[in-house]
């Protein structure tokens, strides 16, 4: 018997659900704070792995909806006190960015590698203009920009409309496993949509879907916005593990890097770039710790490797030895 | 009859290459033209025109009434113009039954839409492959999905560039068939080299020349015209109409 898509879906999100539930009890705070990190990461991920591998469109400068959700809470709640409207902002801020971008991209009928050099360019502006703001006299209300140097002090979540009450470290675990897990099953049930089936076609060839009377540039377009959604959403919850953000986050290597967990993950899969993203950002922390090589170079390294011999991906990969070795005994 | 689809001194350049030259066409509503003619009289670039897949260099094409000259593909594809291209364009990841139903889930709600996918799978007899995806399937089956594809948006026009090419006899033959049982509720135009095809499906014949129409009339008196024999045989001095 085959079970519908949306008990499929529901029955992931419960069993992902009453394990990040369980860890908590079985861990160390130390441990528990690594996951928190891990589980913001991975919202990026899939805010790729949809805009990449369902909907076609190569941003190589996701990061850059990160950086502006990251930079949009932090300065919004350093201002408010309070974060709920800052949570929001940090939310809708990169959704309307990528409206903008998005529009004149997919208007302007640009795609493939042009695409991808503007997202990157995008990106790499937004590092040169942040990186350049230090000084007392780059604020925004009381907020210093503080140039390379970033926004230390961050405040984490507080109760909705009540700054006094705080969420604690082990509270933000839980928030971040929650919305990590709801922006799964989001793009779950929308791959399972009109909508999504749609995107799907439209990566597959958008000439054909275009003469089958689908305005492919709408369809791009709110990929891209749910996409830079999700990128913000991962961006603030960043934001609030280090309680600091500092350019980095709209540089060359932090955008590779999030290419390379899709890339490694599996692209055309949503869980493959989330184990991914928990894989290789353990790897780059290992070889911090250990100083055994230069971070960068190693995931240089991969990500040639991935390209050349594992191109679908880990997941893809174990699926299809799977398949084989199951029929192997059939 | 009324007039379906009309075209105005259409024009195509690629550079310096005019690959349409001054198209005057008039097609009626339920009628099935054949387009004819020797590689690289304009026959495709023609099509391509009509649907919006590149844009006119001069020229009007009107559509129900509608200028659509500047349209876009999507736009004219919901007027309702539909083309199965000369190398069939796909959605090669998705099963046959996906892509069909993508059409249909243009104007329907997903159960209408797979219900009008699986009529159309059932009699383009695609039933034994619907699961398969189409980029595994042979040249044959991948022509009759696209054509699948295309009805399942129920289009009044269905443009249908070289929809026998690389076929067996046994699927000409099938696709005759099919072209001649849709042939009853759409109105349709084949570009086609084959003759036999041709006299198999056409009852009107425009033959296209250098970018220009050279003739039109009745598929019989086409097809033993001197002209055309002439254009086929490489005769040079052929007169435009």
């Amino acid at each position: 018997m085959r079970l519908s898509n949306s008990v499929q879906i529901a029955g992931f999100v419960l069993t992902a659900l009453v394990l990040m539930l369980v860890i908590p009890m079985l861990v160390e705070p130390f441990t528990l704070i690594d996951l928190t990190l891990y589980l913001s990461l991975s919202i990026l991920a899939l805010s790729l792995a949809f805009v990449w591998g369902f909907g076609g469109i190569l941003s190589l400068g996701q990061a850059v909806f990160f950086g502006i959700g990251g930079y949009a809470y932090a300065i919004a709640a350093l201002n408010m006190g309070d974060t709920t409207l800052p949570f929001v902002i940090g939310l809708v801020l990169p959704m309307l960015f990528a409206l903008a971008l998005g529009y004149f991209m997919f208007w302007g009928r640009i795609s493939d590698v042009y695409l991808a050099v503007i997202t990157l360019t995008v990106s790499l502006i937004f590092f040169l203009i942040v990186n350049s703001m230090s000084g007392l006299g780059n604020k925004i209300g009381s907020v210093a920009i503080g140039g390379y140097n970033g926004i230390p002090g961050i405040p984490p979540l507080n109760v909705p409309f009540n700054p006094a009450a705080m969420l604690s470290f082990e509270a933000m675990y839980y928030v971040t496993a929650v919305f990590a897990l709801l922006s799964y099953a989001l793009l779950r049930w929308v791959l399972t949509t009109r909508f999504g089936k749609v995107l799907v076609a439209t990566k597959e060839n958008e000439m054909r879907a275009e003469l089958l009377g689908y305005d492919s540039r709408k369809f791009k377009l709110a990929a891209y916005v749910i996409g830079a959604g999700l990128a913000g959403l991962s961006g603030l919850l960043y934001a609030i593990w280090g309680g600091l953000i500092n350019p980095d986050v709209f540089g060359m290597a932090f955008s590779a890097q999030v290419i390379v967990w899709v890339l490694f993950g599996g692209l055309g899969t949503l869980v493959g770039p989330v184990v991914g993203a928990i894989l290789i950002q353990m790897l780059v922390f290992w070889l911090g710790k250990v100083k055994l090589a230069d971070a960068n170079i190693v995931l240089g390294a991969l990500f040639i490797l991935f390209v050349l011999l594992i191109p679908a991906g880990i997941l893809p990969m174990l699926r299809s030895t799977l398949g084989r070795f199951r029929k192997g005994r059939a | 009859m009324s007039t379906l689809l009309q075209t105005h001194a259409l024009t195509r350049r690629f550079g310096g290459v005019i690959a349409n030259n001054k198209v005057n066409f008039t097609l009626e509503t339920g009628e099935l033209r054949c387009l004819i003619g020797p590689n690289g009289a304009g026959k495709s670039t023609f099509l391509q025109m009509l649907c919006g897949m590149i844009p006119a260099s001069e020229g009007t094409v009107t559509f129900n009434g509608t200028d659509i000259t500047r349209f876009q593909p999507h736009q004219i594809a919901r007027l309702g113009v539909g083309i199965k291209t000369q190398v069939p364009s796909l959605f090669d990841g998705l099963t046959v039954a996906e892509s069909v139903a993508i059409g249909a889930a243009r104007d329907h709600l997903k159960a209408d839409a797979n219900l009008i996918a699986n009529e159309l799978i059932e009699r383009l007899d695609l039933s034994d492959i619907d699961h398969r995806e189409v980029g595994d399937l042979a040249h044959g089956q991948r022509q009759w999905v696209e054509l699948a594809m295309v009805l399942s948006t129920k289009p009044k026009l269905i443009l249908l560039d070289e929809p026998t090419a690389g076929m067996t006899k046994e699927e000409v033959v099938r696709t005759a068939a099919i072209l001649k049982e849709i042939r009853v509720d759409h109105t349709l135009i084949v570009v086609e080299h084959d003759m036999q095809f041709v006299r198999r499906i056409a009852s009107n014949v425009t033959v296209f020349h250098q970018g220009k129409v050279l003739v039109e009339g009745p598929a019989n008196d086409i097809l033993l015209n001197e002209q055309v024999r002439a254009v086929y045989l490489g005769k040079k001095e052929v007169t435009h109409a």
